[in-house]
């Protein structure tokens, strides 16, 4: 029913890059997160999946700490990145945010330039030293993020102007521009036409090379097509969270089956 | 019959029309609701339409129409000798006017029969005693034509009084009769309904255009008979502005570049005032404030728009006047001696730099929370600090919208009046310092008109040419705002 064709390529285990303990997410009374442990690989790519409002977004943003731009959200329990408390007074959610990427649902290329776009983050941070250093970062980027051919002679156009699909793909770009160590990926295909979808995809598998790859998604099949581990959030709850082929084809728990047959979400 | 009778009685059928108009049709469809085209309200107002709106229509038109109508004819009965030397026919007229009015309290306070106001003679009475009796003064003894004109005047206001009264109740009437004949089960008096409505609002919106466009030709009309008394190369190239105030003609110099100049040193001062201000508060309010200072400081901000600007006149005179003296003046803090009197163009500048404020903010306010989230989610998730976002990515996203704002703050400037007459002085000068006073062309505009100057003279219609010279420049800002806010809009979609 479900091609995990990636995720049999790869079930060797890899180092753990995030580790979340007993998290608790409340939005002013409304306990949106409950008791969540998870363990997030590097070189893996790992899927939320779980009905709308469960809470995997919730979740998702708590890695980078975006909830804090949410004035009702508080946040308890302990994410540790690398080993490190990425809720600790010390920790400056600036820095951070340039180590845990984000790409958003839906497109969200800046009013500027596509050059703009993709050298946003290398500015802000100084990750280069001189124009022909930033250049070679804005090229590498785009090519990771698999838009290089189509938009090389026109780097100085706005990305606004780009297909939906491709906006997507700068957005990628621009989020791996910064070097991040763990990229997040919410929905990043549910605003996207299926050819568009399929390159995003593809992209995504490749960037497991280099980075621990986070997507949240409604779609199971894509779980499945394109993660090594999935996690299946119901009520707030993570349910269960294991290796993507054995949730699929042999899920532990009946609400985990029910979804994924279809009788609940 | 008087006017609120004839008004009141036309409502009055229309109310009526509105009960018999919904009977009917209920009658028609044999009393149940449901077999009606429409709801019976419909049906109703139908009639109480067709009744009220023809003739008030007509009672609008008539009045305008009548007073001309009854002028051509009175004053082709004005023979030419009896025009005084020097006057006009309009001299004339406005005095046979005066008499008709003059008859007509007479007759109301009960000095005077109405049969006495249409026979009365110069000749065999004192009109003019016998009317200050009632409490009219009049200039001069009246003339026999002119007590002739207007014992005409007031016989044609009879009869066409008469005639509209009548007019007006057959309009109704009828108006009553077809609406009413009109309806049954079938009529599909929804429909008309929302003719009528529509018909009501672009009523109301040509109304609102008409009037712009008299306006606008009321202004181009007397700046061209100014051009005809003044050489438009003097008006607009002219570094001097010296009216004569001796009476007509003259040495008058009404040259406008010093007005002009004082105009844009003022907005300049004022823009430098508002705009940074202004820009920040809206950045500080919509990016970093939380929902309670917001919802504090939004409206104390918003305050400042609703003060008078005769009071921001006030404290411009009273207190930024001195206070800058103290300063820039002779004997002040440094010791300078820039600043000689409270009024100046700082003054002004800075006062009308304040009360541009919420103008500003509020406006670039709207303009920033129009900027997506997920920009500032894109930003945000990039690593970015919240002033790096806002520098780097929504102003830039919301800049034509700012530009647009500012366009509109600075067509406010050049057109503000009170703080101007109050705080930058009436001296009309070219000059670098923004310590000395000036003033502008709306200043002007005010003195010019408010003298006891002839009113055909150059000195009073100049007005006329520097409220279309201001209407102009205002006029192109507004247009340049508009177009860059809409060039722009759209670019998130």
């Amino acid at each position: 029913m479900f091609d995990t064709e990636r995720a049999k390529r790869d079930v060797g285990m890899n180092d753990i890059k995030v580790a979340a303990r007993n998290v608790q997410v409340y939005y002013g009374d409304n306990h949106a997160i409950k008791d969540v442990d998870v363990d997030i690989e590097d070189k893996t790519v790992t899927a939320f999946i779980g009905p709308s409002g469960c809470g995997k977004s919730t979740f998702l943003r708590c890695l980078n700490r975006m909830n804090d731009t949410i004035d009702v959200a508080r946040i308890e329990g302990e994410i540790r990145l690398d080993g490190e408390d990425i809720y600790d007074a010390k920790v400056d959610p600036v820095q951070l945010r340039a180590k845990v990427g984000m790409v958003f649902q839906k497109p969200n290329p800046f009013p500027k330039s596509i050059y703009d776009n993709v050298a946003y983050g290398p500015r802000i941070h100084g990750l280069a030293k001189t124009k022909a250093d930033l250049d070679v970062i804005v090229e590498k980027s785009l090519r990771r993020g698999a838009i290089w051919d189509e938009v090389k002679d026109r780097l100085s156009e706005p990305g606004t102007g780009l297909s939906g699909g491709q906006q997507q793909r700068l957005c990628i770009a621009r989020a791996v521009a910064t070097e991040p160590e763990v990229l997040l990926m919410d929905e990043p295909c549910s605003a996207l036409d299926p050819i568009a979808t399929s390159q995003v995809e593809d992209l995504i598998d490749e960037l497991r090379t280099n980075y621990s790859v986070v997507i949240v998604t409604h779609s199971m099949q894509q779980a499945a097509r394109v993660s090594q581990k999935t996690a299946f959030f119901h009520l707030g709850n993570l349910v269960e969270f294991g290796e993507t082929g054995q949730i699929f084809t042999n899920p532990q728990d009946p609400r985990t089956e029910s979804y994924i047959s279809g009788r609940i979400g | 019959m008087p006017l609120h009778w004839l008004v009141l009685i036309v409502l009055t059928l229309g109310a009526v029309g509105y009960i018999v108009g919904r009977r009917r049709a209920m009658k028609s469809a044999g009393g149940d609701a449901r077999f009606l085209h429409s709801l019976p309200a419909y049906y109703g107002t139908n009639v109480l339409l067709v009744t009220v709106v023809p003739a008030i229509l007509l009672l609008i038109v008539w009045l305008l129409v009548q007073p001309l109508v009854i002028n051509n004819q009175v004053t082709g009965t004005i023979p030419d000798e009896s025009i005084p030397e020097g006057g006009s026919l309009g001299l004339v007229m406005s005095d046979v006017r005066r008499v008709a009015e003059g008859l007509d309290t007479a007759i109301d306070a009960g000095a005077m029969s109405r049969e006495e106001a249409a026979s009365i003679r110069t000749e065999v009475t004192d009109v003019r005693q016998r009317l200050a009796e009632v409490g009219v003064a009049l200039g001069s003894n009246v003339r026999p034509e002119v007590l002739r004109a207007a014992q005409q005047y007031r016989s044609l206001d009879a009869t066409g009084d008469l005639a509209m009264t009548v007019a007006l109740l057959v309009l109704a009437l009828a108006g009553f009769g077809y609406g009413v004949l009109r309806t049954t089960k079938d009529f599909r008096a929804r429909n008309v309904v929302e003719k009528g409505i529509l018909a009501l609002l672009i009523g109301a919106a040509s109304i609102a255009i008409l009037t712009t466009i008299g306006i606008v030709l009321s202004l181009i009309f007397n700046t061209v008979e100014f051009f005809g008394l003044y050489p438009a190369w003097d008006f607009f190239l002219g570094t001097t502005w010296a009216p004569s105030f001796s009476g007509r003609g003259g040495a008058s110099e009404l040259g406008v570049l010093p007005l002009l100049w004082g105009t844009l040193y003022i907005s300049i001062i004022a823009l430098l005032v508002a705009v940074p201000i202004g820009l920040f508060a809206a950045v500080y309010l919509s990016e970093y404030a939380s929902p309670a200072v917001r919802s504090v400081a939004k409206p104390l901000i918003e305050i400042l728009a609703g003060i008078p600007t005769i009071v921001y006149g006030l404290f411009a005179l009273l207190t930024v006047g001195p206070l800058l003296v103290d300063v820039f003046g002779a004997g002040g803090i440094f010791g300078l001696g820039w600043m000689k009197g409270g009024t100046a163009v700082m003054t002004a500048g800075l006062v009308m730099g304040i009360m541009l404020i919420p103008f500003v903010s509020s406006l670039s306010d709207d303009i920033i929370n129009a900027v997506p989230q997920a920009m500032r989610d894109g930003s945000l998730g990039l690593g970015a600090t919240q002033s790096e976002t806002v520098r780097q990515v929504i102003l830039p996203a919301a800049l034509p919208g700012i530009v647009g704002a500012v366009l509109l703050a600075a067509s406010r400037a050049i057109g503000e009046t009170m703080i101007v007459v109050l705080g930058a002085g009436a001296a009309a000068r070219l000059s670098l310092n923004p310590f000395e006073a000036m003033t502008t062309v709306t200043a002007k505009i005010v003195s010019q008109l408010t003298g006891d100057a002839d009113f055909a003279s150059p000195e009073a219609l100049v007005a006329f040419a520097l409220g279309m010279t201001l209407f102009v420049i205002t006029l192109g800002l507004n247009v340049l705002a508009l177009y860059i806010v809409r060039k722009y809009r759209e670019q998130y979609e």
